[in-house]
């Protein structure tokens, strides 16, 4: 058996820790069942100095220190491989996740401590990886990564390799439950309060839940990381195997009784009163399963219990309410009335809502499949039917125009919505990352690294994406649209005018490998893993 | 007091990570002001309200001659 030991890494250090990791949560309980010794030190809860971390990485003889998260993590996982190194110059470091499956040879290269990465969906992968441990130590068979899939390894002289890509699994209801007891789950629980709607502010205990990888559409700043099939492995035109990332699609959802004896189990052990559904998007395995998935969860959750009181007796929400609420994610082309209205029933009190933007020209620039009516009728269906709709909206859009933002401020005085707007932002894996990858490296002085070190926070301006407008005026115009307040908006664009027959464009899109803008499929297991 | 090992895990490890007392569990009276102060000074930033770090202060300014 292999001694492993995890590392969550810290993000958004200017917020409490309020999500369990779920991939590091499911990779553990897959090593555990496969009979692995394993240990988590969950850095994001704790939020303790290096010197903690130091004394964690001296516990015991570790075979494996495994670390991951997403883009937003780089900082803290390069930091910590840095000193796990130090501490361990023998232990094996492995690296997965979504920081890593975006761009594995430039984290290779950045990150010379990491021994292997494993790239895209790690369910088979990362155990086949400790199955190799596990013969080399008992057998002393030598490690020979050349033919493992969904992996980076480094050659003896420390070149990087990238392997073929590992074919995601067809059915998400041979995972095990995640190893919620590995975390300090107190630390969770008193930051279970989420301000999106009475149900989730007043949570004393809430824990997330994971029903589906994928999702069908293609929005443009949207990356998926190899989880949803939109991930191939290619030689690129130097003869290197490089990922790309197409629109291909692999949709998968756990049946609904998976999910219902999970969160039976979660209310039964832990007293849990609310369950945040991380989907990337709900509505598209609603209609994907030709809207019976959503109606046959929620039958589930009535059958099971669940349903909260204030639901089964149509009683106004307090204190006294026995049951789980629940929120998730929507979308607004994708929902329907009676869908939401079931929703409702079995206890959802809120759905997030991409709607990004009210202009008709940046929707149809953005993949979403989505209109400004809709948007618009999105936010009313939503709430008739008792749910708190939280919509998302962003600025900064590459085709964005001081009309777009007029549109949307008047529609966000229409809707009575009040939003401090993201910044467009050309995270990795995304297809504007590699659209505009160069004008982010002349933004970073040629240090891309910079950039992606940078990306913690979509309310932070790192690069911008706009064509016209610059760092300084897009922040002035997310105040403008936070104070909803089109008097500035037109006062400024009767200055921006004048100067506009000067300004060239600031960010250009070129064609990448990496960003293959087809449906390439990438390959589905035919057995389960 | 309970014990707070930061590890967790389905085995002993060689040695615990007791976690030491943090000073941010501890505050006195006046750090727990000041920290209750910055926190609701920066959520409401804005206008002439301004927050200056007490410990972050620079000045790598010329300074003023004037009244030497
Ligand atoms: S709908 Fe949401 S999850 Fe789907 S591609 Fe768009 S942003 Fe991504």
């Amino acid at each position: 058996m292999v001694k492993i030991l995890f590392i969550n890494p810290v993000i958004r250090e200017e917020d409490n820790p309020k999500h369990i990791p779920y991939g590091i949560a499911l990779l553990a309980a897959i090593a555990i069942n496969d009979g692995h010794q394993v240990q988590v030190y969950d850095a994001n809860a704790w939020r303790k100095g290096d010197e903690v971390l130091e004394q964690v990485c001296a516990a015991d003889d570790w075979d494996i220190i495994a670390i991951g998260g997403l883009t937003t993590a780089f900082g803290y996982i390069k930091k910590a491989c840095k000193i796990v190194r130090r501490i361990n110059p023998q232990t094996f470091i492995l690296a997965g996740g979504g920081f890593l499956t975006s761009m594995p040879r430039e984290i290779m290269d950045w990150m010379p401590e990491i021994d292997l990465g494993v790239v895209g969906e790690a369910f088979v992968t990362f155990p086949v990886v400790l199955r190799m441990f596990d013969e080399h130590k008992l057998i002393k068979i030598p490690l020979d990564f050349q033919k493992t899939l969904g992996i980076i390894y480094r050659k003896s002289n420390g070149t990087p390799v990238l392997n073929g890509v590992r074919p995601n699994i067809p059915n998400l209801d041979a995972l095990p439950w995640p190893a919620w007891e590995l975390f300090p789950l107190d630390i969770y629980f008193a930051n279970s309060k989420l301000l999106f709607s009475e149900e989730s502010f007043t949570s004393k205990r809430r824990l997330d839940v994971n029903g589906s990888l994928g999702c069908n559409l293609i929005c443009r700043y949207c990356w998926h990381l190899g989880t949803t099939g939109d991930m191939v492995i290619e030689e690129n035109e130097d003869g290197i195997n490089d990922v790309r990332f197409t629109y291909g699609r692999n949709i998968r959802y756990h049946s609904p009784d998976y999910i219902v004896n999970m969160v039976q189990y979660l209310r039964d052990t832990y007293d849990i009163d609310f369950i945040s559904f991380i989907d990337e998007n709900m509505m598209t395995m609603d209609a994907y399963s030709k809207r019976t998935w959503i109606f046959d969860l929620c039958e589930a959750w009535i059958a099971a219990g669940l349903q909260p009181t204030c639901r089964s007796k149509g009683i106004p929400h307090d204190d006294s309410c026995k049951g789980v609420h629940w929120g998730g994610t929507s979308h607004a082309t994708l929902h329907r009335k009676e869908s939401l209205e079931h929703m409702f029933k079995a206890g959802c009190s809120q759905l997030v809502y991409g709607l990004e933007s009210f202009d008709r020209d940046i929707l149809k620039t953005l993949g979403k499949g989505s209109t400004r009516e809709k948007n618009i009728n999105s936010v009313a269906i939503c709430q008739s039917a008792g749910i708190n709709p939280i919509p998302n909206i962003i600025i900064g859009f590459p085709e964005e125009t001081f009309e777009s933002i007029r549109n949307t401020i008047t529609a966000l005085l229409e809707l009575g919505i009040h939003a401090k707007p993201h910044f467009a932002t050309a995270y990795p894996g995304s297809e504007w990352y590699y659209d505009y990858k160069d004008s982010i490296i002349e933004q970073y002085k040629g240090n891309l690294e910079a950039y992606i070190a940078d990306l913690g926070d979509a309310t932070k301006i790192t690069a911008t994406i706009s064509h016209r407008f610059s760092a300084m005026e897009l922040l002035g115009l997310q105040k403008i649209v936070e104070l909803r307040d089109l008097r500035l908006l037109e006062l400024t664009q009767i200055h921006w005018n004048e100067a506009d027959q000067f300004m060239k464009p600031l960010a250009t899109p070129k064609t990448s490998f990496n960003m293959v803008k087809k449906k390439i499929q990438a390959p589905l297991a035919k057995v389960v893993g | 007091m309970e014990e707070k090992n930061v590890l967790k895990g389905n085995f002993e490890t060689k040695k615990k990570v007791i976690l030491e007392e943090n000073p941010q569990d501890n505050l006195t009276n006046s750090q727990q002001i000041a920290k209750d102060l910055k926190e609701t000074v920066l959520q409401a930033l804005g206008g002439s309200m301004v927050y200056v770090e007490r410990t972050n202060l620079s000045w790598d300014g010329n300074s003023d001659k004037k009244g030497e």
